[in-house]
């Protein structure tokens, strides 16, 4: 297999493969990755203590108490509705964005880039924090509202699901709009003018020939949303105040607050599978629709 | 004619609001922490530096501010080295290309809470302990690694080859090809993907979560700590020194190797 190799041109592909290059990087994510949930998956099948974390008695008893337990099926349904809220909304701002990207000449797209880029590059926390500075209940919206006397009493911005939604819309529109105008910078400028110059209004144009043309990056954008919302976790504490209780904060609390590692992971298995069955739907439904534009 | 021009009017008009929306928290941030009230008003109450004097004066937050600039170095320099590596084999020498990619990137598709999690389990199972600075170490070694494969992955599938093989004909070995022309030529790839993973691991949240303990916070936790039992601006302090860091560590990328790069390396 490692074969001495000669010296010379040509002969570079030809010589044994360095295992020591991928070994590392491979050992780390095999190691502390895939074991790690590998012994979630196993941890969720073993009976809780009461003392220590769990026991090591298998059971499905985790399984058969949280999907017997109607509050947790509204927690999951409030996660899922918020990773669906949040990539429709990402979706409708984010694909003006993307088109306006896609067609900057190269000056302004450094510019742009550095704009779309610039949040992302500032942790969570720290954004998060800027939103609740501009939601809270004597924040800078509500202050400039009860000022001008639109409110007296002010609005309800944050420490519910609308706050909850700005921060997740607000995180993961960057994401979107990549995913976008990457498809969208895929489509010759030329046949919308080519469209155009045959009498297509631009509205026919948008719909006939940009809109299925980006297909294929609305898929995208829109699974990488999805699932990046629905298991977000600093946004529903920070912003919701530990009023909006989503699948994410109620793991992390059956470990570390209840300290019932099984139940925990057993919620966790469960969010994973929700999530995989949405995809599968919308899977099915996009094909469908890609299937529906070409006939 | 006119209809158009309006319409187009419109639609930038929405352009720079949605780029508004984008950047007000960052822009808010800073205005709060430059703000003499401990709420930012309208009309507002007048300059002070007094949040960052209480900054300085805080030694949970100088504390934990300089454990996670090591923490974000060490991983950089493990992340940059092993991210490469892997990079260098998967797209030269790999057999099976597409398998070794998914796993290798596996990190970025899971939810980092999660992920935090199963470590936390994983940790005690193998009596590593939950909270120590080698797993804490790990789990960010762990989530920045992709981010080097990645943009490395990207500048190598542009690499001309021949360059190498011309090298090597005219005597060079196999040492001094790859450091006086391969190097030099992924390097932007190679620099994009070491600053991802400085500012992943600066500011991860969802792995320090669960691993960092007592005498390992680290600077997002401990202002998430802060936030979540009171309301206060030295937060804003902290989060607008973070953001001129990171401001700091871009504008030297862009000087280095241009921005598109970071774009379409982290794009792939």
């Amino acid at each position: 297999m490692v074969g001495a190799g000669t010296r010379g041109a040509g002969t570079l592909t030809r010589r044994g493969r360095p295992w020591f290059l991928i070994v590392p990087a491979l050992a780390v994510v095999v190691v502390f990755f895939v074991l790690p949930y590998a012994n979630l998956v196993a941890m969720s099948f073993l009976t809780p203590g009461k003392a220590e974390p769990y026991v090591s008695v298998p059971t499905l008893g985790n399984y058969t108490s949280a999907l017997g337990d109607a509050f947790q099926w509204w927690i999951l349904w409030r996660t899922l509705k918020l990773g669906f809220l949040t990539t429709l909304f990402t979706l409708l701002l984010g694909y003006p964005l993307a088109y306006n990207l896609a067609r900057a000449s190269s000056r302004t797209k450094g510019m742009l880039l550095v704009l779309l880029l610039s949040p992302l590059l500032v942790g969570v926390v720290i954004r998060s924090f800027g939103w609740m500075v501009l939601l809270a209940d004597n924040g800078l919206i509500n202050s400039v509202v009860k000022h001008w006397g639109l409110a007296p009493l002010g609005l309800k911005l944050m420490y519910n699901e609308f706050g909850v939604l700005v921060g997740t819309v607000h995180i993961y529109l960057p994401f979107m709009v990549l995913s976008l105008s990457g498809a969208l910078q895929n489509i010759p400028p030329d046949l919308e003018l080519a469209a155009r110059s045959l009498g297509a209004s631009s509205t026919m144009v948008f719909w006939r020939i940009v809109f299925p043309l980006s297909l294929p990056g609305i898929f995208a954008g829109c699974l990488l949303v999805f699932v990046l919302a629905v298991s977000s976790y600093v946004i529903p504490v920070l912003l919701g105040g530990f009023k909006v209780i989503t699948t994410p904060l109620l793991v992390v609390q059956t470990a570390v607050d209840v300290h019932n590692w099984p139940s925990a992971a057993a919620q966790a298995v469960i969010l994973f599978a929700a999530s995989l069955a949405c995809i599968g739907l919308y899977f099915r439904l996009m094909n469908r629709a890609m299937r529906g534009l070409s006939a | 004619m006119r209809r158009r021009r309006l319409a187009r009017a419109v639609f930038l008009t929405l352009i720079a609001l949605l780029y508004g929306f984008l950047v007000a928290p960052i822009v808010i941030v800073v205005a709060a922490s430059l703000n003499a009230g401990r709420f930012l008003v309208f009309p507002p109450a007048g300059l002070s530096l007094q949040w960052y004097a209480k900054l300085l004066n805080s030694e949970p937050f100088v504390r934990s501010f300089f454990f996670s600039l090591r923490l974000a170095a060490l991983t950089t320099i493990i992340t940059t080295i092993i991210g490469t590596a892997a990079a260098l084999y998967v797209v030269r020498h790999a057999r099976r290309k597409d398998g070794l990619r998914m796993l290798l990137v596996a990190p970025l598709q899971l939810p980092g809470i999660m992920t935090s999690l199963a470590l936390l389990i994983f940790y005690y199972a193998i009596g590593l302990g939950g909270t120590t600075y080698v797993g804490l170490l790990i789990g960010h070694v762990v989530v920045c690694t992709p981010y080097v494969f990645l943009t490395v992955v990207a500048v190598l599938y542009n690499f001309d080859r021949s360059l190498e093989e011309a090298a090597r004909s005219l005597g060079a070995g196999s040492i001094t090809t790859f450091r006086r022309i391969t190097l030099p030529i992924i390097k932007g790839g190679v620099i994009s993907g070491a600053v991802f993973s400085f500012i992943t691991s600066f500011d991860q949240f969802p792995i320090s979560l669960l691993l960092s303990g007592v005498g390992t916070t680290t600077l997002p936790i401990q202002v998430f700590d802060y936030l979540r039992f009171s309301f206060d601006p030295t937060a804003a302090a902290v989060g607008t020194v973070n953001i001129l860091i990171t401001l700091a560590v871009v504008l030297m990328t862009e000087r280095l190797v241009g921005l598109e790069s970071l774009y379409w390396g982290g794009r792939q």
